[in-house]
């Protein structure tokens, strides 16, 4: 058997994320406009395959058979792979981990990997709906089992457990909606949120409050990924997938045994590190999908950042600030960027690529990164996709 | 744990059963199927329709594997662990204690807005390994605490349907939370 082909993202863009006064299928384009600006070696009839990661276009959108309309949108004909992947809010990495697998496999060799979600609505009870039937619908969403009441018993557990405290959790969104101040493309781009202004705004689900939680936005976002050898054709940055690691342990919150100890995370990153035959100490930087601000801090601590219960010290310590150990959510995170479930996971891998590139604002970039880390959750943190990166030398 | 009771497999045919109630002036709109978060309960729909008659009739139930002593949660009609349909229908405790709580105030979905605020939890139920989630009705979630006692109740859905919630008991001297 030959030797399995080395991958790379080549490049990527992202719209605008935010309230748009733009469709699905404008958003789209615009997410394709960009990506053909920032990749102008790229040409249309190179691209061999897609994936489209979108979460819920059926409900968002009133649409299903996403992919060939994509297609059409961004001009290609997909000649050896087309699909869309759904993972609710993984469900952009689920395409470019598809992508890495069709490329690592020799089942392609330029491959577009796009993700989308068009979230606002003129009745958000039915985007809120739409959030509820991620979970096991009939069972936990009839009790009205959200994303922000699930994470906010993490939150009180966490608290109860080890003593977080609401400062904690305005530090890592404080943190982040600084970062996004960097980010023209984020949702909270050029707002001011001190920790004093964050823990006095309203609760959505006690003990969380609005600034503890991801929007609801629409957006786009997509990565070129090509096969190792045709990667300088396209860039000079290639930043190479050098792991990954996923896990689902459950569904139904019955299942989810103890809330503080994410074990599925644990059990992804033993994976992600040992593909890429790294450790956590070897990350200069991670996109870790903080959906809420608790998010960030109990995936760190399954990650290895830092010791179990100890996360609210790390944001609180400025550890995962510029400067610190691990920079966590340089790009502005979802918190400050908004979560456009299917083009989430896109949006991170363009930070990283762009943070490998020295291509962004110098109050956001890592100095002289060569190790990320991009880690989604999706629904109830019951699943974790990981994904490593390493900077092209 | 409660003895074992009608076999799954075994489970007498559903003649009586509530249908929707008929709109009213008053009634809310319905809310179309795909909308609509409680399940199908009629065995037209779904082969573990006993579940609601058992809650109709005060049982709070699911099924468990008579392989391998599984209890299942939601009621199966496989079981994940061995694949085999040999399912029996058990009684649940319906009394427990809050693991955790919070709230929706926001945010809520379509049918469930004029209800907000409400309280949701995971709740431990005495005596067996399962900790469920559903919304806690009986006090506002200022006045819950996580140890706190609560029972699991029937709740009549408008439309004639039946679904299960809890009910956090009244504050008396000396209770936890």
């Amino acid at each position: 058997m030959s030797e399995r082909p080395e991958v790379a993202v080549a490049g990527g863009a992202t719209t605008r994320f935010g309230v748009r006064a733009a469709t699905w299928s404008e958003l789209v384009q615009e997410a394709g406009r960009r990506l053909f600006e920032a990749i102008p070696e790229l040409r249309a009839e190179e691209v061999d395959s897609l994936f489209v990661g979108a979460a819920e276009p059926e409900r968002f959108a009133f649409q299903s058979h996403v992919a060939p309309l994509a297609a059409e949108l961004l001009g290609l004909k997909p000649r050896r792979i087309l699909q869309r992947t759904e993972l609710a809010c993984a469900s952009g990495q689920s395409a470019i981990r598809s992508a890495y697998a069709a490329i690592a496999a020799g089942l392609s060799d330029v491959a577009v990997a796009l993700g989308v979600e068009k979230m606002n609505l003129p009745s958000m009870a039915e985007a809120n709906t739409s959030m509820a039937c991620v979970m096991d619908r009939p069972w936990d969403g009839a009790h009205g089992a959200t994303a922000p009441p699930f994470f906010a018993m993490v939150a009180q557990r966490h608290m109860r457990e080890f003593g977080t405290t609401e400062e904690a959790l305005a530090a890592v969104s404080e943190k982040n909606h600084r970062f996004a101040n960097s980010n023209p493309d984020a949702q909270f781009h050029a707002k001011s949120f001190s920790r004093e202004k964050l823990r006095g705004l309203p609760l959505v689900a006690p003990p969380l409050r609005l600034g503890d939680c991801s929007s609801m936005t629409d957006g786009a976002a997509a990565v070129l990924v090509v096969r190792g050898d045709l990667a300088r054709k396209y860039t000079s940055n290639p930043a190479w997938i050098r792991g990954t690691g996923q896990y689902s342990d459950w569904h139904n919150l019955a299942n989810a045994g103890d809330l503080t100890d994410w074990v599925g995370l644990r059990q992804a990153g033993r994976e992600a590190f040992r593909s890429a035959g790294i450790g956590p100490a070897d990350l200069d930087f991670a996109e870790l999908h903080d959906c809420f601000s608790i998010s960030e801090i109990v995936a760190g601590e399954a990650l290895g950042f830092c010791p179990a219960g100890q996360g609210g010290a790390y944001a609180l310590d400025g550890k995962s600030s510029l400067g610190g150990e691990i920079v966590v959510n340089p790009r502005g995170g979802l918190l400050g960027c908004g979560h456009p479930l299917g083009a989430t996971g896109i949006a991170q891998a363009v930070e990283v690529y762009r943070q490998f590139a020295a291509e962004v604002p110098p109050e956001r970039q890592v100095p002289d990164p060569e190790w990320a880390l991009v880690h989604n959750l999706s629904g109830s943190a019951n699943v974790h996709s990981l994904m490593v990166y390493q900077r092209g030398g | 744990m409660a003895p074992p009771t009608t076999p799954a497999a075994e489970a007498p045919a559903v003649t009586a059963r509530p249908r929707a109630a008929p709109a009213t002036p008053s009634s809310p709109a319905p809310i179309p199927t795909l909308l609509d978060f409680h399940p199908l309960e009629d065995p037209r729909f779904t082969e573990i329709a006993a579940f609601f008659d058992h809650l109709r009739a005060g049982r709070f139930s699911t099924t468990r594997c008579r392989r391998d002593g599984r209890l299942l949660w939601p009621p199966r009609t496989v079981c994940p662990e061995c694949h085999r349909s040999e399912l029996e229908w058990v009684d649940l405790p319906r009394h427990g204690r809050i693991y955790a709580f919070s709230a929706v105030l926001a945010g809520a979905p379509l049918g469930m807005e004029e209800a907000v605020p409400f309280a949701v939890g995971l709740v431990d139920l005495d005596g067996v390994p399962l900790r469920l989630f559903g919304r806690i009705e009986g006090r506002p979630w200022t006045e819950l605490a996580i140890g706190a006692e609560v029972n699991v109740e029937g709740f009549d859905l408008p439309d004639g349907r039946i679904f299960y919630r809890f009910r956090a008991r009244p504050a008396s001297p000396g209770a936890p939370g």
